[in-house]
């Protein structure tokens, strides 16, 4: 019983028509079945007689002399979605009890069997048979480990006008209770009658995909959303949130690293502790751009218990404008009954906003000062650099002088880290009213949040 | 495999299997029916309808591992329409039937029914009736009853392991569960037939030699 079987088709056999041409009986036009086998129910495209195809025999269930609606995707249409070739075959006008009317097409390859194009006039959706029974677990319905939030629930969905061809006996004024459950891109439907109970998973379809199918122009952004209309804010919140965050700790970091900016200028001047004022010019400073901040920061590292004064005056040398700061640098140390202390480190940093570009000199007077208090503790002389040689006020290495650019002000830090979030809130935003429009619309409240559940949605 | 010349027309049928006794003759589609290595007509088989199926008799797949041959088709009727029971023959010597409704596929086998535990199939195998929507339990699977309905014989054709005259009525219940799983319990007179499987996709098939159709691409799942 193993044996290979020998094929019994061979390759080359001719392919088999996919239409079947019918007359209608009232019209006397020309239909062409073009899922035979399977279609049940025809509206003639003519005159808008309900026929029954079930039988050899073609039936006239009901006479129409009507002209066809005209309909956005004729029948016949072909158009290609998700890599699949799909031809209209039928169409239906459905609504509740005539309100809030939608449009669904039927549409068939005989390879991949049905599927059907849902419209509501604000936005498409590409829905299919469900084979499996979604389960109900807290209050939702499960299907394929997704949850589906309840979003309509006891609608009466009636059809209102039919055309073409269909796999069951449609009726126009036939209704089917409804129920309608959603999750992002997604809604699943459950439709009953006297007989039976079928579920059908409809995905959201982008504007440019059924466009770039059927040549349709859908309304690019419908007010309210699809009650399984993804919110186009959601991806971008997530982006935005990290984008912001990376940004922030990125403008951290270059904060404390590089806060410094580019040394212009650096020098060192001999300071004594003496009382006496001392003027120097230093330079030039070539500023280049078109305004900037700059810093100026004088270090003395060896200095004890003293302070020297700065005054800085940055003098334009084309303009004469002048710009000043002061600035004071000090150290101390002595011994107390607890112990050693110091304070200052010898350090002074000033900074002048916004000065324009050009070449300048740096006038710095400054002053060394000998804290006369010391001389009565002895700290002093625990100073191994004093303690051994005479009572000098000269400080060892001087006092350093440093010009540099673009040192950032907190300030500005934290104007930068809100300019940073203002897109992501601006986002979050939108992204709530879009949710709050979609809701607005459910009569269960849609009360699942659509943020929380599309973890495989977006990116 | 058993070649033989149709007792009414002379033209070459093969019978594949011991397990398919009967078949409808290629040419005059007279049934015949197989006993040892002779065949007897036992009556004509009407003409199949014309249908857009794109499975035919020689299409070939694999299903959990093992390659089928689809051999032989019977086509039901009932008040709302009809579809196709394909008969797939396995490597290893098993068949199965293929159901093709509304552009959906179902894989059963044959089970003897006494094997089956559930009430509703009890119920029924005893002749009593059970409504649509009656929930049972198969195998500790909770299944609904979807669907109760006479059905007719419309036409068959190839190899088959019951021969399929037209008009031959029985009653077909359906049975399908949350996962997927089908089955279908078929009644005529006292006689009871019970075939499990579950709802497949054409493509987890890998079918080919499929039926080509004009103006359609047929999908290759090489």
């Amino acid at each position: 019983m193993a044996s290979t079987p020998e094929p019994i088709v061979s390759a080359a056999a001719a392919p088999a028509p996919a239409t079947k041409a019918l007359s209608c009986p009232s019209c006397g036009g020309t239909l062409n079945l073009r899922a035979a086998g399977y279609t049940v129910t025809v509206a003639c495209q003519y005159c808008g007689s309900i026929l029954d195809v079930a039988n050899p025999d073609v039936r006239l269930i009901a006479e129409y002399h009507q002209a066809a609606a005209e309909i956005e995707i004729p029948l016949g249409t072909r158009g290609t979605l998700r890599g699949v070739e799909w031809e209209v075959i039928g169409y239906v006008q459905r609504s509740e009890g005539g309100a809030y009317p939608w449009e669904e097409y039927l549409l068939f390859n005989p390879y991949h069997g049905y599927r059907w194009l849902i419209s509501n006039g604000r936005g498409w959706s590409f829905g299919e048979m469900v084979t499996r029974a979604p389960t109900w677990q807290f209050g939702a319905v499960a299907l394929d480990g997704q949850a589906y939030t309840s979003f309509f629930s006891d609608g009466r969905a009636q059809v209102d006008y039919v055309l073409g061809e269909f796999y069951w006996r449609v009726q126009v004024g036939e209704q089917v209770s409804t129920d309608d459950y959603v999750r992002p891109g997604f809604m699943l439907s459950r439709e009953q009658n006297a007989q039976e109970v079928s579920w059908t998973l409809s995905q959201w379809l982008e504007p440019d995909e059924i466009k770039a199918a059927f040549g349709v122009e859908p309304p690019r952004n419908p007010w309210p959303p699809l009650p399984h209309q993804p919110s186009p804010y959601r991806g971008r919140i997530r982006t935005g949130f990290k984008l912001a965050l990376g940004a922030l700790l990125f403008l951290t970091l270059l904060t404390i690293f590089f806060g410094g900016g580019p040394t212009l200028y650096k020098t060192n001047l001999p300071v004594a502790l003496d009382g006496r004022a001392h003027s120097t010019t230093l330079g030039p400073v070539t500023l280049s751009r078109p305004y900037q901040l700059v810093s100026i920061r004088a270090r003395a590292s060896q200095i004890n218990n003293g302070w020297i004064d700065f005054d800085y005056a940055l003098v334009n040398r084309s303009t004469q404008a002048t710009y000043t700061a002061y600035g004071l640098a000090e150290r101390y140390s002595g011994r107390d009954s607890e112990g050693p202390w110091t304070e200052g480190g010898g350090r002074a940093t000033v900074k002048i906003a916004a000065v324009p570009a050009g070449t300048y000199d740096l006038v710095v007077d400054y002053t060394g000062n000998w804290w006369a208090g010391a001389a009565s503790s002895s700290s002093y002389s625990s100073y191994s650099t004093y303690s051994t040689a005479s009572p000098t006020f000269d400080v060892p290495g001087g006092a350093t002088i440093e010009v540099s650019r673009g040192s950032v002000f907190i300030s500005n830090f934290l104007l930068a880290a809100l300019l940073i979030l203002v897109p992501f809130l601006f986002f979050l935003w939108r992204h709530l009213k879009f949710e709050s429009a979609r809701k607005a619309e459910s009569d269960t409240g849609g009360a699942g949040s659509m943020f929380n559940s599309d973890d495989d949605e977006d990116d | 495999m058993l070649k033989v010349n149709c007792p009414n027309c002379g033209g070459e049928n093969v019978f594949r299997s011991a397990g398919l006794p009967s078949r409808v003759c290629d040419y005059c589609q007279t049934i015949l029916v197989r006993s040892g290595d002779s065949v007897e007509p036992v009556g004509k088989a009407a003409t199949l309808p014309f249908d857009v199926s794109p499975i035919q008799v020689g299409t070939m797949g694999t299903f959990e591992g093992v390659r089928f041959t689809v051999l032989g088709r019977v086509r039901w009727g009932w008040t709302d329409g009809s579809w196709n029971e394909w008969l797939m023959l396995f490597d290893d010597g098993r068949d199965a039937w293929l159901g093709e409704a509304m552009g959906t596929y179902m894989l059963t086998r044959a089970r003897p029914v006494e094997q089956v535990q559930s009430q509703a199939i009890e119920k029924l195998a005893r002749g009593e009736t059970v409504d649509v929507g009656t929930e049972t339990v198969i195998d500790e699977e909770p299944f609904i009853v979807s669907d109760s309905r006479a059905a007719t014989c419309i036409a068959a054709e190839g190899e088959l392991p019951f021969s399929a005259p037209a008009g031959w009525t029985i009653h077909s219940i359906d049975f399908r569960s949350a996962s997927g799983a089908c089955a279908s319990l078929q009644k005529e007179g006292d006689r009871v037939d019970f075939y499990q499987g579950r709802y497949v996709t054409l493509e987890e098939l890998k079918p080919y030699y499929l039926r080509e159709l004009e103006g359609w691409k047929a999908p290759s799942y090489g």
